[in-house]
C-alpha cells in the first residue's frame, strides 16, 4: 500500500510538471459579495464549451482559455455572471444570499463545501458557544446538533460531559467522538488525579473556536478509520483575515446558584421523625433517642447542611484577541482570563490562555503557517464531590453529605470549635444513636484536592501548490499535556483522620501528529475530481509519578514537603502507543448533480494485538441534487426547492480506544519476603483488535425558497461487531484475569430531522429558528456464548444496570414493588415469580422479615432471583429548539433542550428515605401510621435502608427523564455605531445571559440529565446516585471591537 | 524515496515493550535466570495470596484464609461480627455457591495452579535450558509441590473425603497444562482418588528433584526442600487413611527415638518451648511457612490470622468455651496454655501477636505434625499402643507439659492412644487450620458450636458447593450433592 502511494505521489509530480503552452491561465479568486468570504464550489465554464472548473475550498480557480473567451460563474443561490478576463488574474464577486449550504465544513485533511459534501456533518457556529459561562467548550454542544445527545454528568466544574453521536457506539471501550483541533487529535477526557475535575479540552477558550463540525455517518468519518466509531468533532479555531487589524475584547461576569435541592426535614421534623422510627424498631427511647439542642444564644439549632456545602458561584473571564492580515499574511493573538467559582464549596476553575496563529503566502507555490497555544488551567477543589465515575458512594461526597447529616446538630460546639466526634460528626444531644459521617465542615475549610493542568497545543505546516491544483501539505502538531495533583487531607476530620495525608502526583501526557497530504482538484467539464492522499502518524506517551504521605509531624504544616512519616509511591503511570496510517478520498461530481465520496484508510495501531495490528476501512457516499434534473424544472419543483440532495452512505470503521497493553499476556512484579518475584496477572489475546462500526446512512438535504428554510432528514444504522468484553472463563483455567475478546454486537439505528429557517429576514427584524430531533434506538445483539446478560456497577457498589441480549444497554435491573399495605405499613416487595412479599426491617421473635400476604415466610428478596430489566435509559428522542431574533440593535437567541423517553434511577432517592440517622425529604412526614392508612410511604423504622431502596434498587426510585430545559439564552444590545465610532470602536454590544435557568420535568432530583458513572459507563447511564446538582448561572457580558 | 519511508512509519514503534510488566509472548518470563527464580517465588508469592485485579479480600490462601476456613468451620470459634466477608457463613454452615469465600479460594487455588502449570511447560520449552538442568529440576520440583498443595487442600474442602468410597467421589477438575488465552476450557472433575494420584505423584517428584537445603533458614522455611515434600506426603496419606504410606514416608526422616530431629536434609525438629517458633518465624520446627514483611509484604485486609484469632483488630472470632479449650487434659501447666488470652471479656490466642498490618508469618507445616501423623499411623496400622507413637505423643506434649509424660502405660488400648493423638494435634494447631480436616478425613461429626448444630458426615454442609461461577462457565462441571 505504501509503495504504491509514493509510487503514485512520484507520477503526480511529474505529471505536474509538464507545461501546458499556448492558451493562457486564468486565476482568481471568488467571493461573496455578502459577507466576502470566499466561495468554493463555484462552476467556472468557458463560454460555449465545456472546459470547466470549480473553485477551491479558498475560493480559487484557475482555467484555460483563449484570448476573447469569456468566463461564465454558476453557483446555486447566487446571480450567474459572465466576465471576459482582460488579464491573466480574474476575481469575481457574486451576489445572492448566503446560504448555509455555501459554508464550509471541515471533513478530515481539508475542507468542503457544504452543498458538494454528501456526508452528514452537522456546523455549529463558534459564536454559539462563546457566551455561554462554561469551562469547556464540550458542555456547550448540548441541542445544537441532531444525534448529538450531550449530558453534563453534574455540577462539578470542567467535567467532561458524557457526549454520545448517534446512541452509545460501544460496551466496554470510549463511546466519546475523536476530537480534531486545528488538524490534531486532541488528548480527551479528564486527566485530572484529583477531586476536581480536569477535562482535557478545557484548555480552549471558547472565544477562540471559529467552528465547530461534527460529522456522524460512515462517509463523513471513515477517513479517520479505525478512529472513528463514535463519530468525530472537527473543531477550527480563529484565524486572521485579510485587512485591518481588529481587536475584539470579550468579557462577562456571572452568578451560579444551585437549583432544584430536595427539600429536606429540619431539625424538629427530624428529631420527631427518628424517635417515631427507633420506637418502632423496639429501642426504649428513655436511653436511645434523638434530641434538639440550642446554641450559644439559646437558639434552636436546625442547620441546613446545604448552605456549607453549596455557595452562590462567582465566576468571570475576558478574552482579548488582535487578527487581521496583509495580501499574503494574516494573524491571529488571543489571550483569556477565566476564574470561575462553582456552586460547590472551594470547586473552581481558572484558566489563563494564550493562542497565536499565523498564515502566510510565500509565493503562489509556498505558504506555510502554524498556531501554538498554551493555558495554565486550575481545577480546585476541597474534597470529592462524589458525583464523578466511581465516586456516588464516597462517605463524604459533596453531593450525598449534606443530604445525610442530621440537621439537629451544627458543625460548631458553641465555642466556636467544630462538632466533632472522633472521625464524625458529633452527637449532640442525641443519645444511644450514632452518626458515623464525617462533620464536612473541617474537611471543607482545609482539606484540597487540587489539579493543574498545563497545555501546549501547536501545529505548523508547509504548503506547495505546484500547480493550481495539485496541493502538498505538511503538517506537524503537538499536543502536550501536564497534569499535576496536590492532594492534602486533615489529620482531624475526613479521609485524612487521624494521622493526615499529602499525595502530589504528576502525570506527562505527550502526543505528537505528522500528516502529510497530497491534495488533487480538476475539473474536465462538468466532472469535477477531488483526490486526497495522505500518511498520518500519532505518537503518543504517558508518564506518572507521585509521592503519599502520611503521619504528619507537626498538624500545622499541609505541604507533602513538610515532615511526614511515611512514604509511599503514588500516581505511577506508563503507556505509549503509536498510529500510522495512510488514507486516500475521491471526491467526484458531475455537473453539481451526482456526488461520490470514496474513502479508504489503512491503519496500523500498536495497542492492537500482535496477529491483527493493521485494519483497511473504506467509505463511500453518494449523492444526488435532483434539484440540478432537467424533469425537476419541467414538474415546477424548482420554484420550491432551491436544492434537494438526496444522499447515501456505507463505511466501516472502527473503535480503537483500547488501553496501550491490553492484548499483551503480562506478568508483574512483585516480592516473595523481599525478593522480587514475577507472577502471571494479565490474560494477553495477541487477535484483540478494533471494534467494527459499519454505518449506513440515508439521507436527504433540501433547501426551499432560495434556501430560506433548510433542512436535513437521515436515517441511519450502525451496526457494530467485535465488541470487546471481558469474557467469564470457568474459574478452574486460572486465567489471571477475564480474556478480552472482540465478541459483543449491537447496533443503533435511527433517525434525525434538522430544520432552519430564515423564518423573518428584513432590515430590522429577523427571525431564524432552528430545531432538531433524533430517535435512537439501541440493541445488544449478542454477547459470548452462552451469555445473555450482563450487569454493570455504580461506584463498586450498587448493580443497578442490565445489558440483555435483545434489549438496550444499561437497562435498569430493577426490584418492583405494588406500594405499602396498608393494614400494616410494610412495603410490598414483588418477588421474581409476581408474588407480594411484605417486609419489615424489625421482626419481633417468632415473626419473619420477609412474609407472603397469608403471613407465612418467604424467602428474602433478593436482586438475582427477583429484580427485572426494567427501563431502558436512552431517551427515544432528544434534540433541541434555538430561536434567533434580531431587532434593530437587539439581539436575543435561546436554546431549549429535550429529552424524551428515558427512565433515569434517582438512587439518591432511596437514599432520602432511608431510615438510618439520614436526614429525609419531607414527604416522609406522609409515612404510614395507623392500620388502615393509605400511603407511598412505609412505616418508620429505625435502621431500615431495604423498604426505601438502599439495599435493593427499586422501581420507586425510578422516574421518567423527560425534560423540557432552557439551556442558554442570550439578550445583547449593539450600541449605535455613530455613537461608539466616535471614541475608536467599531462595535459595542453588551448582553445578559442566562444558562441553565430552568427545566420543566417531572423527575424529583435537582436534574434528570445527569450521570453519575460519567464517560466511563457506557452501560451504566441514566443513574443519578447522590450527584451533586448542576448550576443555575446569571451573566453579564461586553463585547468590543475596535 | 527511502527517506519517505522511512520517515512515514516507524515500525519499531507498532510493537512496544512493556516497560513496567514482562510480556508472556516467545517465553519472555523465562528468558533469564533472574527472571525464572522470581516467577518461582512468584509462585510462593501466588499460594500466599493469589493476585489479581478483582476482590483481593478472597486471594489469599495459605497466606490466611485458608487457615482460618479450616479452623472456624470446625468447633473451636464462635463467631462475633457475623459478616459474611469474614467467613461467616463457612462457620455457620451457610455457604453457598455464591459465597464469596467458596468463590474466591477456588479461584485464588486455580490461578496458583494455573502458575504452576504454566511455569512447568515453560521450563521445558525454554527455561531449563536458560537455568541448566539441576537447577531447572529444583525449581520444576518446586512448582510441582506447590500444585500438589493447591490441589490436595482444594480437596479439603470442595470434595468428599478419600474414605468416602474409597476416593471415587467426584473430585476436581484436574488441570495440567497451562493455560494463557480465551479458549473453551469445559473440562469435568476428576474422581477425587485420580486428583489424589496427581498430587502423590507430584509430591514424589518433589521429594527426588527438591534440594536437600537453601543457604539460610529463612529459604529453608519460605521455600519447599526434600524434607517439606516429605512432610507434606505424609500429611496426604494420613488424610487418605493409608497409614502404611504416612510411615514409609515419614521414616524417611523421623529418627525411631527422641529428639526426633530430621535425619537427612535441613534439621527439622522441636523447638525447646511451643512459643519459640511464633518468636522466631524461621526456625526449623517452621517446616513451611508463607513469611510476612512490614509495609511491603502484608496479609491483605481481612486475611491475617491475628485479624480473626489474635484479638487484634476486629477479632472476627473468639474462642469456644466449651471447644478444645474446655479440655480437662489440657493442664494449666501446658506453656501452650499460655497461648490463650482474653480481650473484652473473650478468648482469643497470641499465637500471632503483631498488630497490624499482621505481618506475623502464617504456618502452613510445623514439625509437631509430621511426628504426631506418624504416631497416628503407627497406632491405627499396629492397632496396639505402639511404643514409638506414645514416644512421639510424649515428644509433643512433654515439651509443653513438663508435668506431663505418656509411656505405654498411658493408655488402656490403642484407640485411647489415637484419640490423644488427635486431641493433642488438637492443642497444637490451634488457629492453624488443621482443625476441619482432621475431622472430616476421618469422617467425624463437627460438633455443634454455639447456635451452629452439628454437621454429621453425610450433611451436605459437610463440605463447601462447588462455586457458582464454575458451574456456569464450565458446562462440564458438576455440582456437589
Amino acid at each position: 500500500m505504501k509503495q504504491k502511494l509514493l509510487k503514485l505521489f512520484l507520477i503526480l509530480f511529474a505529471l505536474s510538471s509538464v507545461a501546458f503552452a499556448q492558451r493562457r491561465t486564468i486565476t482568481g479568486v471568488v467571493t461573496g459579495k455578502q459577507d466576502g468570504l470566499p466561495l468554493p464550489g463555484v462552476s467556472v465554464i468557458v463560454k460555449g464549451t465545456k472546459t470547466g472548473t470549480q473553485t477551491g475550498p479558498d475560493g480559487s480557480y484557475s482555467i484555460k482559455a483563449d484570448p476573447g473567451q469569456s468566463l461564465v460563474f454558476t453557483f446555486i443561490g447566487f446571480n450567474t455572471q459572465t466576465v471576459t478576463p482582460s488579464s491573466n488574474r480574474l476575481d469575481v464577486t457574486l451576489s445572492g444570499q448566503t446560504s448555509e449550504l455555501n459554508e464550509v465544513v471541515v471533513v478530515g485533511y481539508g475542507t468542503q463545501v457544504r452543498r458538494d459534501n454528501i456526508g452528514s456533518i452537522t456546523p455549529i457556529k463558534g459564536r454559539d458557544l462563546a457566551e455561554v459561562p462554561v469551562q469547556n467548550f464540550e458542555q456547550a454542544l448540548g441541542g445544537r446538533a441532531a444525534g448529538a445527545q450531550v449530558t453534563i454528568p453534574n455540577g462539578l466544574l470542567n467535567a467532561p460531559p458524557v457526549i454520545n453521536i448517534r446512541g452509545i457506539n460501544s460496551l466496554s471501550l470510549s463511546s466519546q467522538p475523536l476530537f480534531v483541533i486545528d488538524g490534531v487529535p486532541s488528548y480527551t477526557g479528564d486527566v485530572s488525579g484529583a477531586s476536581a475535575a480536569g477535562n482535557a479540552l478545557g484548555n480552549i477558550n471558547p472565544d477562540d473556536i471559529e467552528s465547530i463540525d461534527i460529522a456522524k455517518d460512515g462517509s463523513a468519518t471513515a477517513i479517520y478509520g479505525s478512529r472513528a466509531a463514535n463519530g468525530v468533532v472537527f473543531v477550527t479555531t480563529k484565524k486572521g483575515k485579510k485587512g485591518k487589524a481588529v481587536v475584539t475584547l470579550d468579557s462577562w461576569y456571572g452568578i451560579s446558584k444551585v437549583q432544584r435541592l430536595p427539600k429536606l426535614l429540619n431539625a424538629e421534623q427530624y428529631v420527631m421523625m427518628k424517635n417515631e422510627a427507633l420506637g418502632n424498631a423496639g429501642y426504649n427511647l428513655a436511653n436511645t433517642y434523638f434530641a434538639l439542642e440550642t446554641d450559644a444564644n439559646g437558639k434552636e439549632i436546625n442547620t441546613n447542611w446545604n448552605d456549607y456545602v453549596y455557595r452562590t458561584g462567582k465566576a468571570y473571564s475576558n478574552s482579548v484577541s488582535v487578527s487581521g492580515g496583509s495580501e499574503n499574511t494574516t494573524y491571529y493573538l488571543s489571550a483569556n482570563y477565566s476564574n470561575q467559582n462553582g456552586i460547590l464549596a472551594k470547586n473552581s476553575f481558572n484558566r489563563t490562555g494564550v493562542t497565536a496563529n499565523l498564515d502566510h503566502k510565500v509565493s503562489n507555490i509556498i505558504s506555510m503557517g502554524g498556531k501554538i497555544s498554551y493555558s495554565d488551567e486550575q481545577n480546585l477543589a476541597a474534597t470529592t464531590s462524589g458525583s464523578q465515575n466511581g465516586e456516588a458512594f464516597n462517605i463524604a461526597g459533596l453531593g450525598r453529605i449534606p443530604l445525610v447529616s442530621p440537621p439537629n446538630v451544627s458543625p460548631y460546639n458553641n465555642d466556636g470549635s467544630y462538632n466533632l466526634n472522633g472521625n464524625a460528626l458529633g452527637l449532640g444531644n442525641d443519645k444511644g444513636v450514632s452518626t458515623s459521617y464525617y462533620n464536612i465542615v473541617p474537611v471543607l475549610d482545609m482539606n484540597r484536592s487540587n489539579n493543574e493542568v498545563n497545555h501546549v497545543s501547536s501545529n505548523f505546516y508547509f504548503q506547495l501548490k505546484p500547480l493550481s491544483w495539485i496541493t502538498l501539505k505538511t503538517t506537524y502538531g503537538i499536543d502536550y499535556l501536564y497534569s499535576d495533583n496536590d492532594i492534602y487531607q486533615n489529620p482531624y476530620q475526613g479521609d485524612g483522620y487521624p494521622n493526615g495525608s499529602a499525595t502530589d502526583s504528576y502525570t506527562k501526557y505527550k502526543r505528537w501528529v505528522w500528516d502529510n497530504t497530497a491534495q488533487f482538484d480538476k475539473g474536465f467539464g462538468k466532472n469535477s475530481f477531488s483526490l486526497l492522499l495522505g500518511n498520518e502518524q500519532q505518537r503518543s506517551t504517558q508518564r506518572g509519578f507521585g509521592l503519599n504521605r502520611t503521619v504528619i509531624s507537626d498538624p500545622a504544616f499541609n505541604v507533602i514537603q513538610a515532615g511526614w512519616g511515611t512514604n509511599n509511591a503514588s500516581g505511577l503511570s506508563y503507556g505509549e502507543n503509536y498510529l500510522v496510517s495512510f488514507f486516500g478520498r475521491l471526491n467526484y461530481d458531475f455537473d453539481k448533480k451526482y456526488f461520490l465520496s470514496g474513502t479508504i484508510r489503512q491503519d496500523e495501531y500498536s495497542a492492537f494485538g500482535a496477529n491483527s495490528k493493521k485494519g483497511y476501512f473504506p467509505g463511500v457516499g453518494l449523492g444526488w441534487e435532483i434539484t440540478r434534473e432537467n424533469f425537476w424544472h419541467g414538474i415546477g419543483a424548482d420554484k420550491v426547492f432551491s436544492s434537494f440532495k438526496i444522499r447515501a452512505s456505507y463505511a466501516k470503521v472502527g473503535n480503537n480506544t483500547l488501553s496501550d497493553y491490553q492484548s499483551f499476556g503480562l506478568y508483574n512484579s512483585g516480592l516473595y519476603n523481599g525478593t522480587a518475584s514475577l507472577a502471571y496477572n494479565q490474560t494477553g489475546n495477541p487477535q484483540l483488535g478494533w471494534e467494527t462500526s459499519k454505518k449506513t446512512d440515508i439521507g436527504f438535504n433540501f433547501g426551499v425558497l432560495n434556501d430560506r428554510i433548510t433542512g436535513e432528514v437521515a436515517y441511519y444504522k450502525n451496526n457494530i461487531s467485535d465488541m470487546l468484553y471481558g469474557v467469564n472463563e470457568a474459574p478452574s483455567a486460572g486465567l489471571p484475569s477475564n480474556p478480552v475478546v472482540n465478541i459483543a454486537s449491537m447496533y443503533n439505528r435511527g433517525l434525525e430531522i434538522t430544520l432552519n429557517a430564515n423564518a423573518v429576514q428584513n432590515k430590522n427584524f429577523s427571525w431564524t429558528p432552528s430545531f432538531n430531533i433524533s430517535f435512537n434506538q439501541n440493541k445488544l445483539t449478542s454477547l459470548s456464548p452462552g451469555l445473555t446478560s450482563l450487569t454493570s456497577i455504580t461506584a463498586g457498589s450498587e448493580t443497578v444496570s442490565i445489558s440483555q441480549v435483545g434489549s438496550p444497554i444499561g437497562d435498569l435491573y430493577i426490584v418492583r414493588t405494588a406500594g405499602v399495605d396498608p393494614a400494616t405499613g410494610r412495603r410490598i416487595f414483588i418477588n421474581g415469580a409476581g408474588q407480594k412479599v411484605y417486609y419489615q426491617y424489625y421482626a419481633p421473635t417468632g415473626a419473619y422479615n420477609w412474609t407472603y400476604a397469608d403471613g407465612t415466610k418467604a424467602p428474602a428478596i433478593t436482586q438475582a432471583t427477583d429484580a427485572v430489566n426494567y427501563k431502558k435509559t436512552s431517551p427515544t428522542a432528544y434534540g433541541g429548539f434555538s430561536n434567533t431574533f434580531r431587532y434593530k440593535s437587539f439581539d436575543l437567541n435561546i436554546l431549549f433542550t429535550y429529552s424524551l423517553g428515558g427512565y433515569v434511577y434517582y438512587g439518591t432517592g432511596a437514599g432520602l428515605h432511608d431510615q438510618r440517622f439520614w436526614n429525609n425529604t419531607t414527604d416522609i412526614l406522609n409515612r404510614w401510621t395507623a392500620p388502615g392508612q393509605v400511603t407511598n410511604i412505609p412505616k418508620v423504622v429505625y435502621g431500615d435502608n431495604v423498604s426505601n431502596g438502599s439495599t435493593l434498587p427499586l422501581d420507586i426510585n425510578v422516574y421518567k427523564g423527560d425534560f423540557l430545559k432552557f439551556k442558554s439564552g442570550t439578550f445583547g444590545y449593539s450600541l449605535p455605531k455613530s455613537l461608539v465610532n466616535k471614541v475608536g470602536i467599531s462595535n459595542l454590544r453588551v448582553y445578559l445571559s442566562a444558562y441553565n435557568l430552568f427545566v420543566i420535568t417531572k423527575y424529583p432530583g435537582p436534574d434528570p440529565e445527569v450521570s453519575s458513572n460519567g464517560t466511563g459507563g457506557n452501560s451504566s447511564q441514566g443513574i443519578d446516585r447522590n450527584t451533586a446538582a448542576n448550576q443555575r448561572t446569571i451573566t453579564a457580558g461586553l463585547q468590543v471591537k475596535f | 524515496m527511502g527517506v519517505m519511508l522511512s520517515i512515514s512509519c516507524q515500525k519499531s514503534l507498532l510493537t512496544p515493550v512493556s516497560q513496567t510488566q514482562v510480556s508472556d509472548q516467545d517465553y519472555q518470563p523465562f528468558t533469564t535466570s533472574a527472571r525464572i527464580n522470581s516467577q518461582v517465588l512468584g509462585l510462593y508469592a501466588s499460594i500466599r495470596q493469589s493476585t489479581t485485579s478483582n476482590a483481593t479480600t478472597y486471594n489469599s490462601i495459605f497466606g490466611g484464609r485458608y487457615q482460618i476456613y479450616n479452623d472456624v468451620k470446625a468447633d473451636n470459634w464462635l463467631n462475633y461480627t457475623a459478616n459474611s466477608v469474614t467467613a461467616y457463613q463457612t462457620w455457620n454452615e451457610t455457604v453457598t455457591s455464591t459465597a464469596s469465600e467458596v468463590e474466591g479460594l477456588w479461584t485464588a487455588e486455580y490461578r496458583t495452579i494455573n502458575s504452576c502449570n504454566l511455569f512447568i511447560d515453560g521450563m521445558a520449552a525454554k527455561g531449563t535450558s536458560v537455568v541448566g538442568s539441576t537447577q531447572g529440576a529444583y525449581y520444576v520440583a518446586e512448582a510441582k509441590f506447590l500444585r500438589a498443595l493447591a490441589y490436595y487442600s482444594l480437596l479439603q474442602l470442595y470434595c468428599r473425603p478419600y474414605w468416602d468410597g474409597n476416593g471415587s467421589q467426584p473430585g476436581l477438575p484436574l488441570r495440567l497444562t497451562g493455560n494463557s488465552s480465551y479458549n473453551n476450557y469445559d473440562l469435568a472433575r476428576s474422581t477425587v482418588a485420580q486428583v489424589y494420584t496427581q498430587i502423590i505423584s507430584d509430591l514424589q517428584a518433589a521429594e527426588t528433584g527438591l534440594p536437600t537445603n537453601y543457604a539460610d533458614a529463612a529459604t529453608n522455611t519460605t521455600r519447599a526442600h526434600k524434607n517439606t515434600a516429605i512432610a507434606l506426603l505424609t500429611r496426604v496419606y494420613l488424610t487418605m487413611q493409608k497409614w502404611t504410606d504416612v510411615i514409609n514416608e515419614a521414616n524417611k526422616i523421623v529418627p525411631v527415638s527422641a529428639p526426633f530431629t530430621a535425619s537427612s536434609g535441613v534439621a527439622n525438629t522441636l523447638q525447646a518451648t511451643p512459643a519459640a517458633a511464633f518468636t522466631s518465624y524461621t526456625t526449623t520446627e517452621s517446616v513451611f511457612s508463607m513469611p510476612f514483611v512490614n509495609a511491603t509484604e502484608t496479609p491483605g485486609s481481612q486475611s491475617a490470622l491475628a485479624d480473626y484469632f489474635g484479638g487484634l483488630g476486629s477479632t472476627e472470632f473468639y474462642l469456644n468455651p466449651n471447644g478444645v479449650i474446655a479440655d480437662a487434659n489440657w493442664k494449666t501447666s501446658d506453656l501452650r496454655r499460655g497461648f490463650v488470652a482474653t480481650k473484652s471479656g473473650r478468648g482469643c490466642i497470641t499465637k500471632f501477636p503483631t498488630v497490624s498490618p499482621y505481618t506475623d508469618w502464617a504456618p502452613v507445616m510445623r514439625w509437631p505434625e509430621v511426628l504426631l501423623s506418624l504416631a497416628e499411623a503407627r497406632a491405627r496400622s499396629t492397632q496396639s499402643v505402639d511404643v514409638q507413637a506414645v514416644a512421639l505423643l510424649n515428644a509433643v506434649r512433654h515439651r509443653a507439659d513438663a508435668s506431663t509424660t505418656y509411656t505405654t502405660a498411658s493408655f488402656d488400648t490403642y484407640i485411647d492412644l489415637v484419640n490423644a493423638i488427635l486431641q493433642e494435634r488438637n492443642i497444637e494447631f490451634l488457629g492453624e487450620g488443621l482443625r476441619n480436616i482432621d475431622l472430616v478425613r476421618l469422617g467425624l461429626t463437627i460438633p455443634a458450636k454455639g447456635t451452629v448444630p452439628a454437621i454429621t458426615s453425610s450433611d451436605p454442609r459437610y463440605i463447601w458447593p462447588i462455586p457458582n461461577s464454575e458451574l456456569l462457565y464450565n458446562k462440564l462441571m458438576t455440582s456437589n450433592p
